[in-house]
């Protein structure tokens, strides 16, 4: 019998998967749109969208616009191809499971 | 953890992606606004074309209407995402509205103006941008706007000075403003739709 696949454990987490997926459709986007669409709280997921980018999967600019801070988040390649193999592994294991 | 909790998991976290991903590409800007915009703006310069006999009604309308545009996108634009679906449906619109405006000077500077030409000319380029746009987001709802646009294009190149004139104000008002309405009903159905997710 064939090895089943680990889930990467920086992907799984289901907000990290939320923030990665929504990073996938878009060019960039800013931490208060992200927040608007997970609805999560800004600690939660700025501790989220750190681990991401610690682990190279997405990348952060930060600047003032009209005096207030913003930090644009941009998926990075390896983030793309990290979430690539995590799909392949889900499709697997869901694959051995039915 | 058993091997059915586990599978449901899986497959929840699938689903999860899906609908992200999903999200992500289509709550990016609102643009039905837009439609409704330029669909009064015509409304504006037709009659004061009409009414006001003046030359000036089309050009000062129509950048009054582009500078709005522009005003009121720019302040919608923060916090929205850009994507290059987005991207590629506002260049059909703005290389849209440059060749229309470069056109209809020329043609009025060269005194080939007239409403027949008029008509045929913006309705064919109107048709073509809600075309190209209802191609790439594969939606029938503006193929039908594209239609409209069409069907008053075509009017202009064989009716009547009144047919003309009917067939321009019919299809500003199904193909903008109705269309224009419809679009941000859908919008405000789908910003209310968006739910939260936990870690």
């Amino acid at each position: 019998m064939p090895e089943l696949p680990e889930l990467n454990p920086v992907i799984h987490g289901k907000l990290r998967l939320a923030l990665l997926s929504l990073l996938a459709g878009v060019e960039e986007a800013e931490f208060t749109w992200l927040r608007g669409m997970t609805g999560s709280t800004d600690g939660n997921l700025g501790a989220q969208l750190m681990k991401l980018e610690e682990a190279g999967y997405v990348a952060v600019e930060k600047k003032f616009v009209q005096r207030k801070p913003q930090s644009i988040y941009r998926m990075t390649n390896a983030g793309r191809e990290a979430l690539q193999e995590y799909v392949s592994a889900l499709k697997q294991l869901l694959g051995a499971a039915i | 953890m058993n091997a059915n909790a586990e599978e449901m998991e899986l497959r929840e976290r699938l689903e999860l992606m899906e609908r992200m991903i999903s999200q992500g590409r289509q709550t990016t800007r609102q643009w039905g606004w837009t439609f409704v915009l330029w669909g009064v703006a015509y409304f504006i310069a037709t009659a004061w074309a009409t009414w006001g006999k003046s030359w000036l009604a089309w050009p000062v309308t129509m950048t009054l209407a582009a500078v709005l545009t522009k005003i009121i996108a720019g302040r919608m634009r923060r916090g929205h995402p850009a994507t290059a679906l987005g991207r590629a449906i506002g260049a059909v619109w703005i290389a849209m509205g440059s060749t229309l405006m470069v056109v209809l000077v020329c043609l009025s500077v060269a005194g080939h103006y007239d409403g027949n030409v008029f008509v045929a000319f913006v309705g064919a380029m109107i048709a073509a941008a809600h075309g190209t746009s209802a191609m790439i987001l594969r939606w029938k709802a503006q193929l039908w706007s594209a239609l409209v646009w069409l069907a008053a294009a075509i009017a202009a190149c064989f009716g009547s000075d009144a047919v003309v004139g009917i067939a321009f104000l019919g299809a500003t008002f199904l193909g903008q403003i109705v269309f224009g309405i419809y679009v941000m009903i859908l919008e405000s159905r789908e910003r209310n739709a968006t739910g939260a997710v936990h870690a």
